[in-house]
């Protein structure tokens, strides 16, 4: 498999937006370089052997995309360039009167809601929608609202696999070149037919700033796309990239919804921001700005018609609030049970959990060039210093996967051959000495409230590097915008060098995670290896292999499916 | 000075304090980090872009040309746009207050209703029962933490008993009043079964206040020498009290329950988070979270402001009910 060199620079910027994606969940910032340099404890060589750890695995000389990803997973589990912690899982509460499972991508896609008493169903999130364009939020809480009337070319089935929606055929026409044909007897809930002009313009209206009226906060949702246009004579869409853009199927899966090209043009900003018009399997009946939208299945919908005649989705920022109405009736799905009430939700007769691995990995950043976290030696130590089991039952309730390296089990790119540090702190009080920097003083900064137990996770985690006997470590709390904007300013000088965050990855492909994370050029790096560079190059100038779904042409397609994407 | 002159003054005062909110709140944004074309911009947008963006937002003029074209804005009713939704500060931060003052008017209600009863009956029955009851629950009420008893109403009333909905608005008053003037009371009974139990939370503490104050204010009147003299020209006990003691008492009360009113507008943050409540206070907490300017500094401002109007009625009634306070 061989793939068109690209220049990686401009890739990795791209790229590295590109994750940004749901990624901080909602935090914002310029993408900008951190400065190159390196690790200064770099491996030396892209060998095959796992140079610190406890994996030492031997692996093959990589051939394909995945393998030079596994390759860097491995290399990075060694480097230990965070303190490796969790897979957050998505824990909804859910009423016995409806059948429903849970999704692996926090959304909530209420076409798969059977409801077993009564035909209307109600859904209660932690926050409301921040209007309704599709184009311009860039929020899960919106996209479970927006996402029940509008759809993509291409979506994702429970377990991430790519499935077609609008599009029922793609194929790579060239390097840099897509083609996706548009399915047919699709209509807008106007009762207008979708057509290949629509689909156009709405990737154009993502990309471009100058189409649509909008400068959508999306456009590096579709990192590398550049434009595209009808072909001509035919029901289909040719999508232009800048390269060739290997995960560019893995993007359209997750993002970029289809409006109908003349009600957009047709209608202001904030009409745009209260009404909707999809092809989705449920139409806008009401809106309430920050209170509430109440749906109508769509008759004419091109699958079958939703089993549910009514939506209602609602939301309440507390979580008590939340499972107080799940377990008083008046809801059938809240997300974000926290730990300490699911025992309420489990133990009530008509409710129950329904926990699933989500896509975000919890981690604390050691900045590579800050002392003491400029020495493998030391990162290795803090990663033997923790006790991620006994985190993971006694705080987050076991609702969490340890993890040892970046990417998520079922993600392109995971290396199943790493697992995660155990805990050692006698090894870990070695590795101190051997680092050079015993008698450390550490400050782990983290947000509160922002993901699942953080504050909790923090304290523990600086708590078990506190007991090391040369090492002492404290948590700073921080207010997650502040720590955010620190962290994405494009200077890596400037944020704190030790810090817990969230990363969301709704790709499904390793690249999005490590090249925003842990690349010298991404956008929230904290960590540069010119090793690891190389790797995520290589992979990044080769398409993916394996069957992807509709790929009619029998070309190659990224690596969106070939990974089968199991399940934890 | 005539009582003219005192509204004047008061008026006069009051626009001072509500253009000093308007500053400092207009200088919050400067003084805290991160520029708000983060918060517009793609993460991959170009240097141009985000000038193009902040020239639009106006972020690229001096600072007092800034001030002068919000001060502006604001005379004429233009707060900005939300950052985060796209549409008219004003049209959202007005649309989220009704709610709040309809939970802040019932919360009132709900204090002086109960309240002033108790305070009666705790001050004229002093050391017996009802008054050890009175001042027991008076001191319950000021020690209990909003956000707990909200989250225990629920529990027992809501969720086991089943007697109220667990939060969330239901139906606007206004919409409940024009439905049972037209007959129909269900849209009446739909908005006291949600408004109810936050009216009482956010209300308790406020009760027991007034309680307390009741109570002492009715000790103080019934110990004065006018009410000797009014129980010594036999007048009947009941009239002395309501009649005499009460209306007496009841002035330093009003002044509270008016300052108290303006508070509770813009102390129902906790109250309307617990409760599900989509007032001002849940969006000043949602635009914190998303950095939405435009929308916090509505939110402040139309809550100071609504402060400041509250403590002008208050005043010129006070100065009404006891015109002494006018010279």
């Amino acid at each position: 498999m061989t793939g068109e060199s690209v220049d990686r620079r401009s890739f990795l910027k791209l790229a590295g937006g590109a994750a940004a994606t749901a990624a901080l969940a909602g935090c914002t910032g310029d993408d900008g370089g951190n400065g190159s340099g390196g690790d200064g404890n770099g491996t030396g060589g892209g060998g095959n052997q796992s140079t610190g750890g406890d994996q030492g695995t031997e692996l093959p000389e990589p051939e394909t995309r995945e393998e030079y990803l596994q390759r860097a997973n491995l290399l990075l589990h060694d480097q230990a360039p965070w303190i490796f912690l969790n897979r957050q899982y998505s824990v909804y509460g859910k009423s016995n009167r409806i059948e429903w499972e849970a999704r692996r991508d926090e959304r909530i896609d209420a076409y798969e809601i059977v409801p077993q008493e009564g035909t209307g169903v109600r859904i209660t999130q932690s926050q409301m929608d921040s209007g309704l364009d599709p184009h311009d939020h860039r929020e899960t809480t919106t996209d479970n609202i927006v996402l029940q009337s509008y759809e993509g070319l291409l979506g994702r089935d429970a377990d991430g696999n790519i499935v077609e929606v609008l599009a029922d055929g793609y194929e790579r026409v060239e390097d840099g070149t897509v083609r996706f044909t548009i399915r047919q007897g699709v209509t807008f809930h106007s009762g207008e037919e979708l057509t290949p002009a629509d689909v156009a313009f709405s990737i154009n209206r993502i990309v471009d700033d100058e189409v649509g009226g909008l400068v959508s906060p999306q456009s590096d949702q579709l990192s590398g796309v550049t434009g595209a246009e009808v072909v001509d004579g035919e029901r289909a869409v040719d999508v232009s990239s800048d390269g060739i853009n290997p995960i560019v199927f893995s993007l359209f899966a997750s993002y970029c919804d289809i409006v109908q090209q003349s009600w957009i043009e047709e209608n202001e900003g904030p009409f745009i921001n209260s009404n909707m018009n999809g092809t989705g399997p449920f139409q806008l009946d009401s809106y309430e700005q920050d209170v509430s939208v109440s749906y109508t299945r769509y008759e004419d919908y091109w699958r079958e018609p939703a089993p549910a005649e009514t939506l209602e989705i609602t939301a309440a920022g507390e979580s008590s609030t939340r499972v107080n109405q799940l377990l008083g009736g008046e809801t059938d799905i809240i997300v974000n049970v926290p730990p300490q009430d699911a025992g309420r939700v489990q133990e009530n007769g008509n409710t129950e959990l329904s926990p699933v691995p989500s896509t975000r990995v919890i981690y604390n950043a050691m900045v590579y060039n800050a002392e003491p976290f400029d020495s493998v030696e030391f990162r290795q130590a803090m990663n033997y210093a923790i006790d991620l089991p006994s985190i993971i039952e006694n705080i987050l309730a076991g609702f969490a996967d340890p993890t040892g390296q970046p990417t998520l089990e079922g993600f392109v790119g995971y290396n199943s051959d790493v697992g995660p540090y155990e805990s050692d702190p006698e090894r870990a009080q070695q590795l101190v000495e051997d680092s050079g920097y015993a008698g450390a003083e550490i400050t782990l900064h983290t947000p509160v409230g922002r993901y699942l137990g953080d504050l909790e996770i923090a304290q523990a985690v600086a708590g078990q590097i506190d007991e090391l006997p040369n090492v002492s470590a404290s948590v700073r709390q921080r207010e997650f915008g502040t720590l955010a904007e620190e962290l994405l300013d494009g200077d890596i000088s400037t944020g704190p060098s030790f810090y817990l965050i969230g990363w969301g990855n709704a790709t499904f492909d390793a690249s999005q995670t490590i090249i925003p994370l842990l690349t010298t050029d991404g956008a929230l790096t904290s960590y540069s290896n010119e090793e690891v560079d190389g790797l995520i190059d290589q992979a990044q100038s080769m398409a993916g292999e394996g069957a992807g779904s509709g790929d009619e042409s029998g070309g190659t397609t990224e690596g969106g499916n070939s990974s089968g994407n199991s399940s934890n | 000075m005539s009582y003219g002159r005192f509204l004047l003054k008061r008026v006069l005062q009051g626009i001072l304090v509500v253009w000093g909110v308007i500053t400092v709140v207009f200088l919050l944004r400067f003084i805290t980090p991160g520029s708000p074309v983060d918060f517009v911009a793609p993460q991959d947008a170009s240097q141009e872009l985000r000038q193009r963006i902040a020239a639009e937002l106006g972020l690229n003029e001096p600072l007092y040309v800034q001030y002068v074209d919000y001060l502006v804005g604001l005379l004429n009713g233009d707060m900005g746009y939300s950052y985060i939704f796209g549409q008219e500060a004003s049209a959202i931060v007005f649309g989220k207050l009704p709610a709040t003052v309809e939970l802040a008017v019932a919360a009132t209600v709900v204090a002086v209703v109960l309240s002033i009863p108790l305070g009666v009956v705790s001050a004229t029955r002093r050391h017996q029962p009802a008054d050890y009851g009175a001042t027991t629950f008076s001191l319950l009420g000021i020690s209990t933490p909003n956000f707990w008893l909200g989250i225990m109403l629920l529990l027992v009333l809501a969720v086991q008993i089943d007697l109220f909905p667990v939060g969330r608005r239901g139906i606007a008053f206004s919409t409940a009043f024009w439905m049972l003037f037209e007959g129909n009371v269900s849209g009446m009974q739909t908005w006291l079964a949600h408004i109810t139990l936050p009216a009482l939370t956010l209300g308790t503490y406020f009760t027991a206040l007034i309680t307390r104050l009741t109570r002492s204010g009715m000790l103080d009147e019934l110990g004065k020498s006018y009410v000797q003299a009014a129980r010594a020209k036999g007048i009947p006990e009941t009239l002395v009290r309501y009649r005499h003691a009460l209306r007496n008492t009841l002035i330093p009360v009003i002044t509270v329950v008016g300052l108290q009113l303006g508070t509770l507008i813009g102390g129902a943050v906790i109250t309307e988070q617990v409760f599900n409540w989509p007032g001002l206070g849940q969006q000043v907490i949602s635009a914190v979270n998303n950095r939405d300017w435009p929308v916090l500094q509505g939110s402040l401002i139309v809550i100071g402001t609504g402060f400041v109007l509250v403590n002008i009625v208050v005043d010129s009634l006070y100065a009404y009910l006891d015109p002494r306070v006018i010279e």
